[in-house]
């Protein structure tokens, strides 16, 4: 293995509905502690009785500008909790070429339902006219960019699902080829209308909490959050002292060109972004502490996992975030790279919550108590709409 | 110092594509339920690929998808919001919702053309060509594959033609070729890490950075699109010579360094 194939993660922060900041949300996994329940507040839809969603605290969202998007506020939030840790203020890294990206699946859509509606019933007014203008003004990882004085380039990452975990990989990219000294990157998405009812209406989502590879699973649950993390060159990180906070050592890619919405049951696609990622890090399935897997508890997701990992880390333990944070869409990948992050510096693997019991379809128990794991490795996965696989590698700060 | 890009063919569309250009490329039954954005990309792709001597039908295990769409699948968004509007949510549709996402664009390139590598979309309206481009050059630095192809696919929002006559000067700044007509269009480049037989240009250098401008300054003389970057980069290609493409938008800048290939 070479760490000097990996990238210095310099901070990282994470919003979402199991807690308020990285450790928080750590914290609220060991316990099983989340912001669950019907989201008649937060969308107009006949299903709010029927189907919950993972939601950050609404206290938290309060502290929101109401000319910001949530998904932008959430961000924002998780990349000041990043500098913080890093002990270095954006206004320090002006003199360096910083990139951001970002991925993002609502935020970068046309997600304005009511400034739609007001057009289609004849009723467009001045209001809708700003909130249209500030859709188009403000394009995600641009505006981040703006927000924190950044010059370099930037990136809104569109793969759906696999968003977050695709800007994490771009993001290293931009490092190891010199593009950018410095790259703020992550993911975010909030609660919307569209990908709400969207999920119901495609027969995926559950009205129970979400049971990630339990044979009993019956959907997704639909969440919100963001993740961030501050990677930084190892001349940027020695120029200002900045500490290891965690390595993001190897990316992968591939599609599976089968399905619109359901994943290559031989899991081909993820197969290959999993050896390309461990081959980037120079690392073996050997190597791993454990996976944080994609598990949405739908029906097609899980058992494709399922024959990813039996073929190529049998023995690597599994665990399964979204039974505290929901399926955060674009944001899914850097929740779940934060939370692993996480398991790694304190040497301790959550339960899978929700997790009931074995599928023999899938062929593995995640886990289902607190495991102390020693390795240093760990890898998450992302499979999103249209058969976009993606994986990372990631290290602890101890590591190197 | 990035690695350069090497251009193998290209292809651009102003307007829809009509189900006769796909004769040489597909049965055209087989694009009857396809949204027209990814219809007018994959024509593109079709000729970028033709242009390139990459057989079509050849599985590409090693061929990557970078793909721009300025604000996504706006035609399938839209009718998934009308499905609600009209029949109400418990009636909406599903195929459309599932259409909306970006990567559907991605999914019909990946299965027409067999393409299974790497897939990364970007969306940030009028950036988003740079970023596509960005993200090819990237993924052939790291040998995650030996080609990409770039595309460009564009949707209209209904909404700001209806609009802009009341609203101009509200969005004045944001649009380049307002008040000419909104236009859909698509663009495709067949890019690799080392010249072929088939190389027509190099990419030597790309720059892409935030600013704090706030105009977009991007001069298209006939129509208005997100995608226009990547038709205005097509139509300097077809003048067969060396260029800088330099483009300011509303927060960023591209300059893009061309030279004609010679082998």
């Amino acid at each position: 293995m070479s760490l000097s194939r990996g990238v210095k993660i310099a901070g990282y922060g994470c919003v979402c509905a199991c807690g308020n900041s990285a450790a928080d949300a750590f914290d609220g996994a060991l316990k099983g502690r989340a912001c669950f329940g019907l989201p008649a507040h937060r969308v107009h839809s006949s299903y709010t009785d029927t189907y919950p969603v993972f939601m950050v605290a609404d206290d938290f969202l309060a502290a929101r500008n109401p000319e910001q998007s949530i998904s932008q506020f959430l961000f924002i939030a998780c990349a000041n909790e990043a500098f913080a840790q890093a002990g270095i203020t954006p206004e320090q890294l002006h003199t360096k070429r910083v990139g951001v990206v970002v991925g993002s699946s609502v935020d970068a859509s046309f997600h304005c339902f009511d400034v739609y509606h007001h057009w289609r019933k004849g009723e467009f007014s001045a209001q809708d006219a700003r909130e249209l203008k500030n859709y188009l003004a403000l394009p995600t990882a641009q505006t981040i960019s703006r927000h924190f004085g950044f010059t370099g380039p930037f990136q809104t990452i569109v793969t759906a699902c696999a968003s977050g975990t695709d800007a994490v990989g771009i993001a290293k990219s931009w490092i190891d080829t010199g593009l950018c000294d410095a790259v703020l990157c992550g993911g975010t998405d909030e609660i919307s209308l569209s990908p709400y009812d969207g999920f119901i209406r495609l027969m995926v989502a559950g009205k129970e909490r979400c049971k990630p590879f339990s044979k009993n699973r019956a959907g997704i649950n639909v969440g919100e959050g963001a993740g961030a993390f501050l990677l930084v060159s190892h001349a940027t990180a020695e120029e200002f002292n900045l500490h290891a906070q965690g390595y993001v050592l190897g990316y992968g890619n591939a599609c599976d060109a089968y399905h619109q919405t359901a994943p290559d049951p031989e899991a081909k696609g993820l197969i290959k972004a999993i050896n390309f990622a461990l081959k980037e890090a120079g690392l073996t399935a050997d190597d791993l502490a454990f996976i944080n897997a994609h598990g949405t508890a739908s029906t097609a997701n899980d058992p494709a996992e399922g024959v990813a990992f039996r073929t190529l880390c049998p023995q690597v333990p599994v665990w399964g975030s979204k039974g505290v944070t929901g399926h955060t869409l674009g944001a899914a990948g850097a929740v779940e790279a934060v939370l692993t992050i996480e398991a790694l510096n304190k040497k301790i693997v959550p339960p899978t919550v929700g997790f009931e019991q074995y599928d023999e379809n899938i062929g593995f128990t995640p886990t289902t108590q607190v495991t102390a794991v020693t390795k240093r490795f760990a890898l998450s996965d992302s499979l999103a709409f249209g058969g976009c696989n993606a994986a990372i590698v990631l290290g602890a700060q101890d590591a190197a | 110092m990035q690695p350069k890009l090497f251009i193998n063919g290209f292809s651009y569309l102003l307007g829809d594509a009509q189900a006769e250009d796909f004769t040489p490329f597909v049965e055209t039954r087989k694009l009857r339920r396809m949204e027209g954005i990814s219809k007018n990309a994959l024509l593109c792709a079709f000729r970028s690929l033709e242009q390139a001597g990459i057989d079509k039908n050849a599985s590409k295990e090693d061929m990557g998808l970078s793909i721009a769409m300025g604000a996504g699948a706006l035609e399938s968004t839209c009718k998934f919001m009308d499905s609600i509007i009209t029949d109400g949510d418990a009636l909406s549709s599903p195929t459309a919702f599932a259409s909306s996402v970006h990567n559907s664009t991605g999914l019909t390139l990946s299965m027409f053309l067999h393409i299974k590598g790497p897939c990364l979309i970007t969306g940030q309206l009028d950036a988003s060509f740079a970023g596509a481009l960005l993200t090819a050059q990237q993924l052939l630095a790291k040998k995650m594959c030996k080609d990409v192809l770039v595309a460009v696919a564009e949707d209209i929002n209904p909404v700001l033609p209806a609009i802009l006559p009341q609203y101009e000067n509200d969005f004045a700044p944001l649009l380049c070729g307002y008040p000419h007509p909104f236009k859909r269009v698509a663009a495709a480049f067949a890019v690799c890490a080392e010249s072929t037989i088939n190389t027509k240009f190099v990419v030597q250098e790309i720059t892409f950075s935030r600013t704090d401008e706030t105009q977009n300054k991007v001069e298209m003389p006939d129509f208005c699109s997100c995608a226009h970057s990547a038709v205005a980069f097509g139509q300097q290609l077809d003048k067969a010579r060396d260029f800088d493409f330099c483009e300011t938008f509303a927060g960023s800048t591209l300059n893009i360094e061309v030279k004609k290939y010679a082998a």
